[in-house]
């Protein structure tokens, strides 16, 4: 439909890798805060969105996400900050002069109008010819395959529907940028998945500019180019789902997304290429496997994913990074399985392996004593 | 407690207190078609007090100036009341606000003698002072129904606009539509049926009107309630019988029709989601 | 596009100012004007003297050549407090306003708590069918009552009939119809409150205290009550504050020997042509209900509060 429709956009991952790197930044929000009667909601807030991306806000409820997107849409005035679309500052618009249209957490169809009815309000709003309008109204119906039920009305479709109509309707006026607010909580978990392809391949599609909100993080790591995660009213972190799960920045967003180990620990040695780090709780000097900007015997904190870990019964061959105990217990999951090792100082460490074949009896039973291990490369270094 | 069964004295409860409800109107009903003049005799069906009624001029005179009245002040009172009821329930705090939740809330429950004879007083005193209003009439007791039904109406209004899902009014302007098309366009189409109600009520408050309506009438605009109770004050008379099946019918059927339509559009929805469902 | 945006906000915020006060304006105006005004002007009449002349009272300020007189009269009030007849109906009102309320709530309790227990589809069938006689007139349902409760009316015909009594009970002009009356026309008032606040009641509370060993009368008292409390606050207040007031009923119904307030102030106004008093009786009746009109505003605000 736009001129910046990606050709040939069939490799997702490749237009992902593509929009992971913000082109400019088309949106810029500038130090914002936002105090209400009773709590500071946002706090400095400063972020950059490029031109087609689709860029995701993620934590957990009451973490301010929510009002961000209410400042951007324009229903909440920043204390402080600024907010600048395409190099038009936003802060003076109010909401129905914004180039900002919203799909709402619960989709907020008007009962009373009919699926077109809905989809056309906003480009009635500007006053176009009518023909004009039900053109855009058919071309919409298609795009969201929503076609043979263009007379309906919202509570006559089902859930997937009305996201489908509420989807149609936020993107009929080609806003500039396009907000998501919880846009799959309200389908069942099924829907869910199939719906959050389907949302992104009719955003790349039309190449719209793309701020979702979520506490989600399948939802959040599969649609979005990147994430960014926040913390009350903060942002802790922003980058790619495989940057943020892989190299987390703080024991908030490594503990938020996924799940992991953490050790405490002191830099002992440093070294051009690694680092060694010792632990109170662990009896074998842990080494990193890249020099860290980090002052000698500063306290750190070591994050190590559990699918890092391997299990044996004997002890590995590496000096560093092993450590026994007990197998506490094992929880079952079909694809894999988790083993919880419950270590002689009492930490409980978890490691997880893929059940990649059709076992006949298990390789651990709990209670037994057994070796976890890991490489250099899988620890991250994290500020204490 | 909370169970099917065990609920057994509560169930009798509101069966009793059903038949308490509606026992004395059915009586009246049946008597209104009663040939004889004693309530407690019963002379054979006629329909004589129907005609009656409908010949008692003065009755029907007062009868014609009451559903006027009604109509004029419901209406107003809808107005006013739809606008107080948005402040009530849209406006966060605002300089004066306590004392005009208390002018919503004080006319509710506020004794009809009290409203009746400070109306009065004012309407006399604003004649010494200022010639107006010249005589009492129908506009005075316009005036005294439109100040108590409107707080009945901006009841209504916000209660609705308190369940109303406030991210419509965000999505309309969301969309580009400024506050008042968003008002237009999706608030008054979505309370429209509270809109009716507060109407509908609004109408029967004024239609019941005694009391405020005594005090501040004048001598030539007797209204509905007036006549009945004059009428009533002398003794039973079936033709107030008569009237009073005349409203219990046209209530019974203004219901039965809003419930019917309100029955087939949820019908009409079930089905169409029933055959849609992906 | 490129409009100053300081300017713009400037323009934006007069014209927000001025819809806000063509919205809260006229009702605001209106409320003022024929609400709260006409009480000062009941105040003002009730200190003055009656006189025989239209209107009939006297000024309070008085010019007299070159002196202003300000005359308070508070011989009304005086009057009130020492007539037996206004003090005992005062007295009276509030009695049987009382009990009126204890009654209406003892029958709408129970009403009100199976209603709301009810799928909703029928629950709005009998919540309709509660509200549906207080929408036909006031007047003729208190007239239904004349023909029922009076010495030759079907209820002693009917008990006569039956043999429980010999000769017929004298109901009508009773306080015994006066309770009747009032319960019967102020009945959804208590109850739709009531409803209101029991069918948000979750279902899983109950089920948990019962889970965790309370008996039904203990559920009742420990859980539901203290749950339902500002639903019953409200249906009473919606009941005794008018009830009394009430003229209609102790007119039609009542007797001589249970005069209530709302019937003195008619017959002193209508009958007595006493504006004064009639003024000062008002201003009594407002002082004691003031209390309750302020607790049910309290209550009304909070619902009515925008969050």
């Amino acid at each position: 439909m736009t001129a910046n429709t990606p050709p040939g956009a069939r490799d997702g991952a490749e237009v992902a890798a593509a929009a992971a790197t913000p082109a400019g930044s088309y949106l810029r929000v500038v130090g914002v805060s936002k105090d209400f009667a009773d709590c500071r909601a946002l706090e400095q807030v400063d972020l950059e969105v490029g031109k087609g991306e689709i860029f995701a806000l993620l934590g957990a409820s009451g973490c301010g996400k929510s009002t961000l997107l209410r400042v951007l849409a324009g229903f909440e005035t920043p204390s402080e900050g600024h907010v600048i679309l395409d190099g038009e500052p936003l802060d003076a618009l109010p909401p129905h002069r914004r180039p900002v249209n919203m799909m709402f957490q619960s989709y907020a169809l008007f009962p009373h109008m009919s699926v077109e009815k809905n989809i056309a309000f906003g480009l009635k709003q500007e006053g176009l010819r009518r023909a004009e309008i039900a053109e855009r109204v058919v071309e919409m119906l298609t795009l969201v395959r929503m076609g043979e039920y263009a007379r309906r009305k919202p509570d006559q479709l089902s859930g997937g529907q009305q996201q489908r109509v509420a989807l149609a309707r936020s993107l009929i006026k080609r806003p500039k940028l396009l907000l998501l607010d919880e846009p799959m909580g309200a389908l069942d978990r099924k829907l869910r998945a199939q719906m959050q392809i389907e949302v992104v391949d009719i955003l790349r599609r039309l190449g719209v500019t793309c701020l979702m909100v979520t506490h989600d993080q399948d939802e959040a790591m599969t649609m979005a180019g990147r994430i960014a995660i926040m913390e009350r009213g903060r942002i802790r972190q922003v980058g790619a789902p495989a940057e943020v799960y892989e190299k987390p920045s703080c024991r908030y967003s490594a503990e938020f997304i996924g799940s992991v180990n953490l050790f405490e620990g002191r830099v002992s040695e440093q070294f051009p290429d690694h680092l060694l780090i010792t632990s109170r709780s662990l009896p074998y000097p842990i080494r990193v496997g890249y020099a860290a900007l980090v002052p000698d015997a500063a306290q750190v904190t070591l994050a190590v994913r559990p699918e890092k870990m391997s299990l044996s019964h004997s002890p590995p061959a590496q000096a560093h990074n092993k450590l026994s105990g007990v197998i506490e217990r094992i929880a079952y999951f079909g694809s894999h399985s988790a083993y919880y090792l419950r270590t002689p100082s009492g930490q409980t460490v978890r490691g997880v392996l893929l059940n990649a074949q059709r076992q006949s009896g298990p390789r651990f039973v709990a209670g037994e004593q057994a070796w976890m291990a890991w490489e250099a490369d899988a620890v991250v270094v994290l500020p204490a | 407690m909370s169970g099917r069964g065990g609920a057994a004295l509560p169930r009798l409860m509101l069966w009793s207190g059903l038949i308490f409800l509606y026992a004395p109107m059915v009586i009246l009903v049946v008597y209104s078609f009663n040939e004889s003049r004693l309530v407690t005799v019963w002379g054979g069906f006629s329909t004589r007090w129907y005609r009656a009624l409908v010949e008692d001029q003065q009755m029907m005179n007062a009868a014609w100036r009451s559903l006027q009245i009604a109509f004029f002040s419901a209406t107003a009172a809808t107005l006013l009341g739809t606008l107080a009821g948005i402040v009530m329930a849209r406006w966060g705090r605002f300089r004066g606000r306590t004392l005009f939740s208390g002018l919503i809330t004080a006319p509710l429950v506020m004794p009809d003698v009290i409203i009746g004879l400070s109306l009065l007083l004012l309407f006399v005193s604003l004649s010494r002072w200022i010639g107006w209003p010249e005589t009492r009439g129908m506009l005075t007791i316009w005036i005294a129904h439109v100040t108590f039904c409107s707080a009945y109406v901006a009841v209504v209004i916000s209660s609705r606009l308190r369940d109303f899902d406030r991210s419509l009014e965000e999505a309309a302007m969301d969309l580009g539509a400024d506050r008042l098309r968003t008002f237009l366009w999706v608030t008054l189409p979505l309370i429209a049926p509270a809109l009716i109600a507060g109407w509908l009520l609004a109408f029967t408050l004024s239609l019941d009107d005694l009391v405020i309506a005594s005090f501040v009438s004048g001598p030539a605009s007797t209204t509905l309630p007036m006549q009945v109770f004059s009428s009533v004050r002398l003794g039973v008379t079936p033709k107030i019988n008569a009237l009073a099946t005349l409203l219990i019918a046209l209530v019974g059927i203004a219901v039965l029709l809003a419930g019917w339509v309100l029955h087939r559009e949820q019908q009409r929805a079930r089905v169409a989601r029933s055959a849609s469902g992906d | 596009m490129k409009r100053a945006p300081g300017r713009e906000r400037g323009f934006a915020q007069v014209a927000r100012a001025r819809l806000r006060w063509l919205v809260v304006g006229p009702p605001y105006l209106w409320l003022l004007l024929f609400f709260a005004a006409p009480f000062l002007i009941v105040l003002k009449i009730s200190l003055a003297e009656a006189q025989i002349a239209m209107p009939p009272f006297t000024d309070l300020l008085r010019w007299s050549g070159e002196k202003l007189s300000l005359t308070l009269n508070l011989a009304n009030y005086g009057f009130l407090l020492s007539d037996e007849l206004y003090v005992s109906a005062y007295l009276n009102s509030l009695r049987i306003a009382l009990n009126a309320t204890l009654l209406c709530l003892l029958i709408a309790y129970p009403m009100a708590w199976v209603i709301a227990r009810m799928p909703p589809g029928r629950r709005l069938v009998f919540l309709m069918l509660i509200i549906l006689p207080s929408w036909t007139s006031f007047l003729i349902r208190i007239y239904a009552w004349i023909g029922i409760l009076k010495n030759e009316g079907l209820l002693n015909e009917a008990l006569l009939a039956l043999g429980l009594i010999d000769a017929p009970l004298r109901i009508l002009h009773s306080e015994a119809a006066l309770y009747i009356g009032i319960v019967y026309a102020y009945l959804p008032f208590m109850l739709l409150p009531l409803y209101a606040n029991l069918v948000k009641l979750d279902d899983r509370l109950l089920e948990a205290a019962t889970d965790l060993g309370a008996k039904s009368h203990q559920v009742f008292v420990r859980v539901i009550l203290p749950l339902s409390r500002s639903g019953i606050l409200a249906g009473c207040m919606l009941v005794f504050i008018p009830a009394v007031g009430e003229f209609v009923i102790p007119e039609l119904l009542g007797g001589a020997g249970n005069l209530m307030i709302g019937k003195v102030l008619w017959q002193e106004f209508f009958n007595n042509r006493d504006w004064p008093v009639a003024s000062a009786v008002a201003i009594v009746m407002l002082l004691l209900l003031m209390v309750p009109i302020m607790l049910l505003h309290r209550y009304q605000a909070r619902e009515l509060e925008a969050r």
